[in-house]
């Protein structure tokens, strides 16, 4: 072993600068670009739903959604408001999210039952994660900038404008709009 | 002998005067008629109105806005139809319409307000309860003191409508307490209800701690007419308690049909009716 490492910190004799350069820099783009694409795999929406913990809860539950199905036939898949966009923020989410396989393995969403009793627990975490972003996933699409609250109905007309005015964020007010809401949520401060 | 049967006739003319004079009603081709909805509320009581978590609207509430600020577009309300006529909102089962119009027009003279109502009541209901009448039309009017503490912060009954009398603990609810009827936390509700059945007399009560049925002292009369299905319930109460010239009243109004009971009323949202003040809906002065 000890040979193997003093191997390779010792310099090359056959091989050019410029040779070990091509291919470092090709191996490089080869496992960057494995790497990138096995992320990008998991950020499927088919990978979401490769599992029935996801396939048979709260897959079903978007489909009914806006989110799902709409006018103008654009669609959030899970990834879009579940995993940031950008890099360092992907891979820390990706990272957390890891954990999942231990939940995978212990069973602990296994049955529609099970899936229930943590559905707020696991809801919560969701929503403090987008409430700590100041909902970045969403904002991927929607912005106020964006927003033409004139063009709105006057529910959402006016409720966005005081979430404008008090610095609100989405996630304070758009729980459960693509999932079933918990049962039995907590009160909320109005200041949250 | 004779003296007596004199003014007994006497008193008769003028009783027969005085009623006739207090249900004239105005000519209603001249009043203007607001359109507004009612609506199958569900299982949509005050403290579900006030949980951010069922209704992010609390936010607005809290911030001086109105039910009908938010929810009434021009032509309608801009509920999630589809979400009133499922089991979230209904554990029963809602009626088959949800929502339907009705006109209501109003006007006043110095002694009277005179409310008409004019509605198609739908069939298909979910509950049919009431084996006394087929259809019921009400009215509630809040007075000044009807208002809500939300954390510190005051909701008026001018932004609830009827809603602060509507509480989950209350009869027809799911699993509440068959004889607790409405309450108001603070504050008095008039009421007024026309019933459909046979020999029943006009509602004139109030709302305060509990529901009376009896007791309001707007000797409330009601009078109605059925055309081809259409109803026109007209309801003359006197110009006192809560209401008075020159004042913008809250005011809600509620429909039970198909023989329907308890929650299983259409209802609005909470206007502001106008007596020579401005209002969502105004009353015309009678000279």
């Amino acid at each position: 072993m000890k040979e193997f490492i003093k191997r390779l910190r010792s310099p090359s004799a056959k091989y050019s600068l410029l040779s070990l350069l091509f291919v470092g820099f090709v191996g490089g783009i080869v496992f960057w670009g494995g790497f990138n694409t096995a992320m990008e795999a998991t950020n499927t929406l088919e990978f979401c739903i490769s599992c029935h913990e996801m396939r048979d809860t709260v897959y079903e539950e978007y489909k009914q959604t806006i989110h799902y199905s709409n006018r103008t036939g654009v669609r959030a898949v899970c990834s879009d408001c579940h995993v940031p966009k950008d890099w360092a923020h992907k891979m820390a989410r990706k990272v957390k999210a890891s954990g999942e396989i231990w939940g995978k393995l212990a069973g602990t969403i296994d049955t529609p039952e099970k899936f229930e009793a943590k559905r707020l627990e696991l809801a919560t975490h969701e929503w403090d994660r987008m409430k700590k972003s100041d909902s970045r996933e969403c904002r991927n699409c929607h912005s106020f900038d964006g927003m033409d609250t004139e063009k709105q109905k006057n529910r959402a007309s006016k409720m966005h404008k005081i979430a404008q005015s008090d610095n609100k964020t989405c996630i304070d007010c758009h729980k459960g709009i693509a999932h079933k809401k918990p049962k039995n949520m907590p009160e909320e401060p109005d200041d949250e | 002998m004779y003296k007596i049967e004199i003014s007994k006739f006497l008193m008769v003319i003028l009783l027969a005067v005085g009623s006739a004079s207090a249900i004239a009603a105005p000519d209603w081709s001249k009043v203007p008629k607001r359109e507004i909805h009612v609506f199958h509320p569900g299982v949509t009581p005050i403290e579900w109105v006030m949980k951010k978590s069922d209704h992010s609207g609390r936010t607005g509430l809290t911030k001086g806005e109105s039910c009908v600020g938010c929810h009434e577009e021009k032509g309608g309300l801009n509920f999630d139809m589809k979400r009133l006529a499922g089991k979230e909102i209904e554990p029963k089962a809602a009626p088959a319409t949800v929502s339907f119009p009705v006109g209501v027009q109003a006007a006043y003279d110095k002694e009277y307000l005179y409310i008409r109502m004019t509605f198609t009541p739908p069939a298909g209901g979910a509950d049919h309860s009431d084996k006394d009448n087929d259809v019921k039309a009400a009215v509630m009017f809040a007075n000044d003191k009807i208002a809500l503490d939300a954390g510190g912060k005051i909701v008026a009954g001018a932004q609830l409508g009827c809603w602060a009398s509507c509480h989950g603990d209350a009869r027809t609810m799911p699993g509440a307490d068959d004889k607790k009827t409405k309450y108001a936390k603070s504050g008095t509700y008039e009421l007024m209800q026309w019933k459909s059945g046979k020999g029943s007399k006009p509602v004139d009560g109030v709302v305060s701690d509990k529901r009376n049925m009896e007791g309001g002292m707007a000797g409330v009369k009601a009078q109605s007419e059925i055309k081809g299905g259409m109803y026109t319930v007209t309801f003359v109460r006197k110009l006192n308690g809560a209401l008075a010239d020159g004042k913008a009243v809250p005011v809600g109004f509620a429909i039970h049909a198909d023989k329907a009971t308890g929650r299983f009323h259409h209802v609005s949202l909470g206007y502001m009716l106008g007596l020579g003040a401005d209002g969502d809906i105004k009353a015309a002065k009678l000279q």
